[in-house]
């Protein structure tokens, strides 16, 4: 059974259409990626997710429950929004005592749950200090674990490492894997092809407002991201070349030197037909394809342009 | 209610951490009361030590008497110059007026009574009516006084009586009856003080013809007994208006920093939301009203009068500032904006309301349209 639930979301800003037709469906445990350049909807997408944002037309139904304007249907969500949204004024602790009081927890459940989050984000120790004072990294995790506070059975993580080190991106990866292993059923929107590849099951691909492909990681790839790129650096220039094309049925082999460089979309299957050929070689790289090349692939443009 | 609670905890805690917002909401105001209800305790007794210039033009024995007697009073701060310089500085507002006493102020008692020549001239600010009439009054007492020390010489006495015969007998205006009851009447005082000796002379007249004794009676009186009671109420206003001003801030950078968005993906709906900032709100009104209340209570006796009515009255007060709170809050996007917006309204309704003017000075137009501003 789904748990997340969206059918023809559309929703227009005066004449820009940020969302346009998007629907999809998530399973419980399951990690979805919403994969998509800036402005291409993913965080209108997610506000209408978590109720910020009426759309013009579709439905949302979250646990079997549809309409997320209504707090009561907000109760078994947990929001990461993009920006930091944090008490400077006040310390860790106090953050997580407020926000885990508004999701109705309190007394030991409340200090039992505030102190998971702590040492979940890494500040146990920095827990009596005002956030005003945290690093950039340390202000992501707490943000992060602000919203686990009341155990959320769906979380919408809306670019949670923007701006952050690569040691605080690791440990909100970490804490992202182990929500995953725990089942929570988790929406991740990021135009970080890299995290998608890394933490999500299937992956939505948004651009202009309009859902492009859906599937998994492994499928997307096969079917949109061409083939890979193999660079081989070897003893000797290669003896008979047009033999050695025609054996690894590749298009087109480049021979410069002693570096031999193709592409074909069975890499494993060209690097054992060259062992099979005896060609010893100094170096190698595999570019394989990634969803970086199938969204090119499908808009003919680069996530970060 | 526990949502509530804790949005409204969390405003005081955020609140609490900053001591530039402690010390605006609760510090300011009552160094505001303290300092103005001192500085107009001193100001309370009247105005003491008006800056007087004294231009002696007659320069008889009579004027420098009556310039030393203005000297020796303790309601002026008398300077002796000339005309020009006493008349520079009334203009440069330098001091508050001068006296010009003319040629024959000390002819005998035709000094004082000449209409058509007056021998006291005042210049002073005609902006200042009050403190001109004040002067007045000062300078007349003086002038009696020192007339009254002149009766007591009776030399003096029997010259004037030479000298008003010999106007009588010269004039010729009046006729010969009434001319005769004049002559015989000043010979007869003439006799009179010729035979009569000094301790009767002197003890009949009294010590001055001014003497007022002051009787010790408690005047009963509505206003205000100390001027704190009138800077703690003001303080308790201006301290509201900061709340006011701290707390409509506070929802704009709620929503600046995506607070008030994390809030509303929350369980708990928007109207929740912005009852926990009134309840906030409310509160600290509420403390800041009980700080400066027992402050001026048991420090300064200030009276509340009813307490009921008083708490009725601060509820109603607070529940209308949160009121007005929500309101400014909306006034613009920005913490700039709003601060901005937020002042510029507060400001014009403590105008209106006579935080800033006593509405009696203001024109009735003005005390018409302070009904509508809640700072009255």
């Amino acid at each position: 059974m789904a748990t997340i639930t969206v059918e023809s979301l559309c929703k227009r800003f005066g004449d820009v259409v940020a969302v346009d037709g998007v629907g999809f469906e998530i399973g419980r445990g399951e990690m979805f990626g919403l994969l998509g350049p800036n402005g291409a909807g993913k965080t209108t997408t997610i506000g209408i997710l978590c109720g910020l944002v009426r759309p013009d037309s579709g439905t949302v139904c979250l646990d079997g429950k549809s309409d997320p304007m209504r707090p009561d249907v907000r109760a078994s969500l947990g929001v990461v929004p993009q920006s930091l949204a944090l008490y400077d004024e006040l310390t860790a602790q106090e953050n997580l005592e407020f926000f885990g009081r508004i999701n109705g927890l309190a007394g030991r459940r409340l200090r039992d749950r505030v102190a998971a989050c702590l040492d979940l984000a890494g500040l146990m120790q920095r827990r009596k200090d005002r956030v005003a004072t945290f690093s950039g990294g340390m202000k992501r995790r707490l943000n992060l674990v602000c919203s686990l506070l009341h155990e959320p059975a769906i979380l919408l993580l809306d670019e949670p490492t923007v701006g952050v080190d690569p040691q605080s991106r690791n440990l909100i990866f970490d804490t992202i894997e182990k929500l995953r292993s725990d089942g929570r059923t988790i929406l991740y929107t990021t135009h970080y092809m890299e995290e998608a590849e890394r933490l999500c099951d299937r992956v939505a691909i948004l651009d202009h407002g309009k859902m492009l492909v859906l599937d998994t990681v492994a499928n997307l790839i096969a079917k949109h991201g061409g083939a890979s790129h193999i660079e081989i650096g070897l003893d000797e220039a290669p003896q008979d070349p047009a033999g050695l094309t025609a054996k690894l049925g590749a298009g087109e082999l480049g021979i410069e030197g002693n570096m031999i460089r193709f592409q074909t979309m069975e890499p494993a299957q060209a690097l054992a037909t060259l062992n099979q050929c005896g060609v010893r070689y100094k170096t190698l790289k595999v570019d394989t394809a990634n969803l970086e090349d199938v969204f090119l692939n499908l808009t003919g443009r680069r996530l970060r342009d | 209610m526990a949502k509530l609670l804790a949005l409204a905890v969390k405003d005081l805690r955020v609140l609490m951490a900053s001591k530039g917002n402690l010390f605006w909401v609760f510090g300011f105001p009552l160094l505001f009361a303290l300092l103005f209800g001192a500085v107009y305790a001193g100001a309370g007794k009247g105005p003491s030590g008006m800056k007087l210039a004294v231009v002696d033009e007659d320069k008889s024995e009579f004027s420098q008497l009556y310039v030393t007697h203005l000297e020796s009073e303790e309601a002026l701060k008398v300077t002796r110059l000339d005309r020009e310089q006493a008349l520079t500085q009334v203009r440069k507002g330098q001091i508050a007026a001068a006296v010009v006493i003319r040629p024959g102020f000390g002819d005998g008692f035709s000094g004082f009574s000449d209409a058509n020549n007056p021998k006291l001239q005042i210049a002073s600010d005609p902006g200042q009516k009050m403190q001109g009439a004040y002067l007045e009054g000062l300078l007349a007492k003086a002038q009696f006084e020192v007339m009254a020390k002149r009766f007591r010489d009776r030399k003096w006495m029997r010259g004037q009586m030479d000298t008003w015969r010999g106007q009588i007998k010269r004039a010729g205006g009046l006729p010969g009856a009434d001319a005769n009851v004049y002559l015989r009447f000043f010979d007869s005082l003439d006799n009179f003080l010729t035979d009569v000796n000094d301790r009767t002379y002197k003890g009949g007249l009294g010590n001055g013809i001014l003497n007022v004794a002051k009787l010790d009676v408690q005047r009963e009186y509505d206003g205000p007994r100390t001027p704190f009671q009138i800077t703690f109420p003001q303080a308790i206003l201006w301290a509201i208006l900061g709340c006011v001003a701290t707390f409509a801030i506070s929802i704009v950078r709620e929503r600046t920093t995506g607070t008030f968005q994390r809030l509303r993906v929350g369980p708990i709906s928007q109207v929740d939301i912005l009852a926990g900032k009134g309840l906030a709100c409310f509160l600290t009104c509420a403390m800041v009203i009980v700080l400066l209340v027992m402050v001026g209570k048991l420090v300064f006796k200030v009276p509340i009068g009813s307490p009921a009515m008083f708490l009725l009255g601060a509820v109603c007060t607070c529940l209308c500032f949160v009121g007005l709170m929500m309101l400014v809050s909306t006034l613009g996007k920005t913490e700039q904006s709003v601060v901005g917006a937020g002042w510029a309204v507060l400001m014009v309704l403590a105008m209106f309301g006579g935080a800033m003017m006593p509405l009696a000075f203001m024109p009735p137009w003005m005390r018409d349209i302070s009904h509508v501003s809640p700072i009255k």
